[in-house]
């Protein structure tokens, strides 16, 4: 099967592209080797929006995204992302908290973000649930927040609609060079697809996919857990994290709250099928207790683990590979491939077309490191 | 594999599109029905964007029926629908009694 | 972290099946059930359960519970109530919530034996207060002592709504109608025997075409089903009820097997999505066993000696018996287990036509589409004989694993033989005393005792009878046939209640000898 570009990973940011592509009416098949659409970080992510506490190479890339993207994505996708801009507050209680939060805070001012830090009183003015425990807090009043799962289906919805072609089961082996390009992509059922360009966009699974090629990509797969409570009558809607990153997230439009969590132990965990472990929401739950003491009532309804794909050095790669032309890379996001993901679909979608990318894309290379 | 992209038909309203099949999250059958319509033709992903089998009783009520209501949409057995995957807690537990966890490991 | 041998979820019958045999090998178990009683679904079982002696056949479900619970506790079993499983981790540690804290523990062995949940069917007002799953229903009687309802609909003409339709009218609901899509009636032709001679109107074939009322049930309109399960209009009838009780299938609660990592397999012959085990029980994880209906819907008789199983294999793993003892324990379990899955309700006929019984005796259409066996049909079976005086009328017509009627007779009248599902037959050479015992072990109700002609026009029927206000000698009262259509007057000459008819009294009624072989049941009413 042909298509001018073939898309590795059927995630957010292979559904984002898809999706950009097939607006512009290239043609595009999507291969996603599990059986459902969005399996990965996508849909296990806490739905931030944020450009605060973010690594300033970053920075333009979310920016972008909030303001030419989030705010008209449920319309441009005939589907409700969820989406609230109502700040981002990264809470803290020590003088350690304070320390990192304002390292974070310094930094993205320098970059040009509206974002500053807060005492305790004025967290509560903007949030009352909080309690005294928080007495620092770093406060960016253009992030938010959004809903993973529906804005994930949401572009592979509209892709599907304009016309991209989604094929899940599917799992890619292997990409073959074809008299010195990237052409064929096989897969485990040893169907072969063919196009000008292939994206490889499968989280951590990219680096045995690419070194077929002879590319590798420094990273390790991190488990991360997210957990879900009943719905409630709406409280807040901004966004939320720690200076200790136990938690964060944020409460949806359902009125359920959405958090995801660290357990603190053994991020590298036993590869295979991402498992729960006993003790991390327990552990969350503490963490969120002691900043949200009203939440303590509410009832947690479902727990589940995903990878996240972690880069060496925290930043995605989002890169042509010269050496071996055709082949686009898009992996490494960190965890933070979520709020970054419509520009990110914008961009390789430039890239497929070889089109002169909005932003600048230098500092996500393939062979930085 | 499942190709995304083969026929299987326009969405074509009915009566009963109306009826509420996932009570938790009350969505109806005419809702599943233009999901599948959509693309969502697993039962995680029609999870994912409708949120069925999301509530307080996790699907124990009504993952037979969006099986049923997406099969026939699909035109194959519901048996070749996979549910979607069991998550802890087993029953919806309050974050405070949760919380008082660990004092046995000591 | 504490550890036990064996951490079993689910007290019902096969979780205490599970606990006795692995305890009494000498293992430490821990048995967490989220109800404050335990016993699974047998503490609702006020009925007779089938089978034979081995599967504790004619005794009630509850009191089956209660010996399990018994023996359990004998053995040192701990059994924690109101106990929520909240999840089964890698290394088989679970976390449990008890009380208003969170446990964790660790089996060396680990028994899934969650049970099942009531299927729901959906239709306009399916959401109305009013409309609840059959054993909800039967829950609300049976533990609570209260009525669900006052005039009920049953849909599902399976052993489950067949039963609960009769604890219905036990409890004092009237039961308007039994309804199922199917053409033919799903449970046991005994059940269904019992229900109809109540006088509930069968409508195989029908469906609910919806529940009427704004906020809560108050009428229910059914409709025929065409081949393909469509309505087919016109042919609607409506009923005025506050309950809409729905006995649509059991769906295994799996979702603990599936959360701990178990491979899974939707067998529809199993009824869903379940784990698959082996022969001993035991899931794709070693060490992690599934039992009962959590691994595949059955009675709760087969639940428990899968239970014993599992129980017994897991004793083995851990090295507390012999391989040698495991298999000639486990061979002993299995062939009571083959014993229970034979004849034509066995798994693996389901959606099976039968026409003959095992004895070649054609299978009454009337029993399988309204629910009764016609005067003409009833005399083809063995169990049916005419004989001077008093005799056994056995109106066991389907071949079904229970055989309590032939040991129940101290003179031999009724015989069996050694293969439980083959149809009881009336021994012509024994002598019948009328003792009643074989009425009392019937766990289908199906036995009666006739006396055709007391020589002065009349004839005398022995039946069991369940039902309180328990008529006295000498009522006056109305008899009614196989369909539940009143056929002639009758009087009450004798009611026998003893020990050993556990709750089953025998009711003789005299009527005009003409009616002997029709009229099967007594109402008191003018």
């Amino acid at each position: 099967m042909n298509a001018e570009v073939i898309i590795v990973g059927g995630g957010i940011i292979g559904c984002s592209t898809a999706y950009n592509l097939a607006k512009n009416g290239v043609s595009v098949i999507v291969l996603e080797g599990s059986e459902h659409i969005g399996n990965g970080g996508s849909t296990r992510n806490g739905g931030g929006v944020r450009q605060s506490g973010r690594d300033p190479r970053e920075l333009p890339l979310v920016m972008y995204a909030i303001k030419n993207i989030w705010k008209d994505l449920s319309d441009m996708l005939d589907t409700d992302v969820e989406y609230h801009q109502q700040g981002n507050l990264r809470l803290g209680s020590t003088d350690k908290h304070h320390q990192i939060l304002n390292g974070l805070t310094e930094r993205a001012i320098k970059c040009g973000l509206d974002v500053r830090m807060i005492d305790g009183y004025e967290a509560r003015q903007i949030n009352p649930y909080l309690s005294e425990e928080v007495t620092c807090a770093s406060w960016c009043p253009t992030d938010g927040h959004a809903n993973p799962l529906t804005a994930t289906m949401g572009y592979y919805k509209m892709a599907r609609r304009l016309g991209a072609h989604f094929i899940s089961g599917e799992k890619v082996t292997e990409i073959r060079k074809i008299k010195g390009k990237a052409r064929q992509v096989i897969t485990e059922s040893g169907n072969i697809y063919e196009g000008d360009k292939i994206i490889v966009a499968s989280g951590y699974e990219s680096r045995f996919i690419v070194s077929t090629v002879g590319i590798d990509v420094p990273m390790q797969p991190v488990l991360l857990e997210t957990l879900v409570t009943e719905a409630v009558a709406p409280m807040f809607w901004q966004m939320l994290g720690t200076a200790d990153a136990d938690f964060y997230g944020h409460q949806s439009n359902h009125g359920s709250f959405v958090f995801g969590l660290n357990s603190g132990y053994e991020p590298y965990a036993r590869p295979g099928k991402p498992v729960s472990s006993s003790i991390a929401v327990s552990a969350a739950c503490r963490g969120i207790m002691k900043y949200f003491p009203s939440l303590s009532d509410i009832k947690v309804v479902r727990s589940w683990a995903g990878w996240m794909d972690s880069c060496a050095d925290h930043i995605p790669v989002i890169s042509p590979v010269e050496e071996v032309p055709g082949l686009i890379l898009a992996c490494g996001f960190s965890g933070h491939g979520f709020g970054i993901a419509p520009a990110v679909g914008l961009l390789l979608s430039q890239l497929a077309t070889e089109q002169k990318t909005t932003l600048d894309l230098s500092e996500f290379r393939y062979n930085r490191f | 594999m499942n190709d995304r992209n083969r026929n299987i038909g326009e969405y074509i309203p009915a009566d009963d599109d109306n009826i509420i099949v996932c009570r938790c999250e009350e969505i109806t059958k005419g809702e599943i029905r233009r999901a599948v319509h959509d693309g969502m033709f697993t039962l995680t992903e029609i999870r994912r964007y409708l949120r069925t089998g999301m509530g307080l009783c996790q699907g124990q009520t009504c993952t037979k029926l969006v099986k049923s209501i997406v099969a026939k949409e699909l035109g194959i057995r519901p048996s070749d629908l996979e549910p979607a995957t069991g998550r802890a807690p087993m029953r919806p537990i309050e974050m405070y009694i949760l919380a008082q966890d660990g004092e046995d490991m000591k | 972290m504490k550890r036990y041998d064996m951490i079993i979820v689910g007290a019902g019958p096969a979780g205490l099946s599970a606990a006795i045999e692995s305890a009494k090998r000498g293992m430490h178990v821990i048995v967490y059930d989220e109800n404050a009683k335990p016993g699974g679904q047998l503490f609702k079982q006020i009925h007779k359960f089938f089978g034979s002696k081995e599967h504790k056949a004619k005794i009630r479900g509850f009191r089956i519970g209660d010996e399990l619970l018994a023996e359990a506790s004998a053995l040192g079993v701990e059994v924690v109530l109101n106990a929520i499983v909240i999840g089964l981790f890698s290394e088989k540690e679970v976390t449990v919530k008890i009380d208003e804290h969170v446990e964790h523990v660790k089996g060396d062995t680990v028994l899934i034996a969650t049970g099942a949940s009531e299927n729901m069917v959906t239709f306009p007002g399916w959401t109305l207060p009013g409309v609840i799953g059959a054993g909800a229903a039967q829950t609300m009687m049976n533990l609570h002592g209260t009525l669900p309802g006052k005039r009920v609909l049953m849909l599902g003409s399976g052993n489950v709504g067949l039963v609960v339709s009769f604890q219905l009218m036990q409890a004092g609901c009237e039961v308007v109608a039994l309804a199922d899509a199917a053409p033919r009636i799903g449970g046991y032709g005994v059940h269904a025997s019992k229900v109809s001679r109540c006088g509930v109107p069968f409508y195989l074939s029908h469906t609910i075409v919806s529940a009427d009322g704004d906020d809560h049930v108050t009428g229910v309109t059914i409709a025929e089903v065409d081949k393909n399960w469509q309505i087919i209009k016109g042919t609607e009838k409506h009923f005025d009820v506050d309950t809409i009780c729905l006995a649509v299938g059991l769906s295994p609660m799996s979702k603990l097997c599936d959360m701990a990592g178990c491979q899974m397999e939707d067998n529809p012959s199993k009824a869903d999505f379940v784990p698959t085990v082996n022969k001993y029980g035991e899931t794709s994880i070693s060490g992690i066993y599934a039992a009962g209906d959590v691994s595949g819907i059955e009675e709760a008789s087969s639940a428990m000696i899968e239970g014993r199983i599992a129980g017994i294999a897991a004793a083995a793993k851990l090295g507390f018996i012999t391989e040698e003892e495991c298999n000639i324990e486990i061979e002993k379990q299995e062939s009571a287990l083959e014993g229970l899955r034979q004849g034509m309700f066995a798994p693996g006929m389901r959606g099976k036509i039968i026409t003959e019984t095992d004895e070649g005796v054609e299978v009454s259409q009337n029993l399988l589409k309204k629910g009764f066996v016609t005067e003409e049909e009833i005399e083809r079976f063995p169990g049916v004989t005419h004989s001077e005086g008093i005799h056994p009328v056995i109106e066991c017509t389907q071949n079904i694993p229970c055989n309590p009627c032939q040991d129940a007779c101290s003179k031999h009248c009724i015989k069996i033989g050694s293969n439980i599902t083959a149809l009881p037959a009336v021994n012509p050479e024994a002598k019948c005393t009328g003792c009643g015992m074989c009425v009392a072990s019937c766990s289908g109700q199906a036995i009666f005792l006739v006396n055709e002609d007391c020589g002065d026009g009349t004839a005398e029927i022995t039946l069991p009878y369940e039902f309180l206000a328990l008529p006295q000698k000498g009522d006056k009262g109305i008899a009614l046939n196989r369909n539940g259509q009143k056929i002639c007057e009758a009087e009450v000459v004798n009611v026998r209640t003893a020990k050993a008819f556990d709750h089953t009294n025998l009711l003789t009624m005299k009527v005009p000898k003409e009616f002997a072989l029709n009229a099967r049941f007594f109402k008191k009413e003018a």
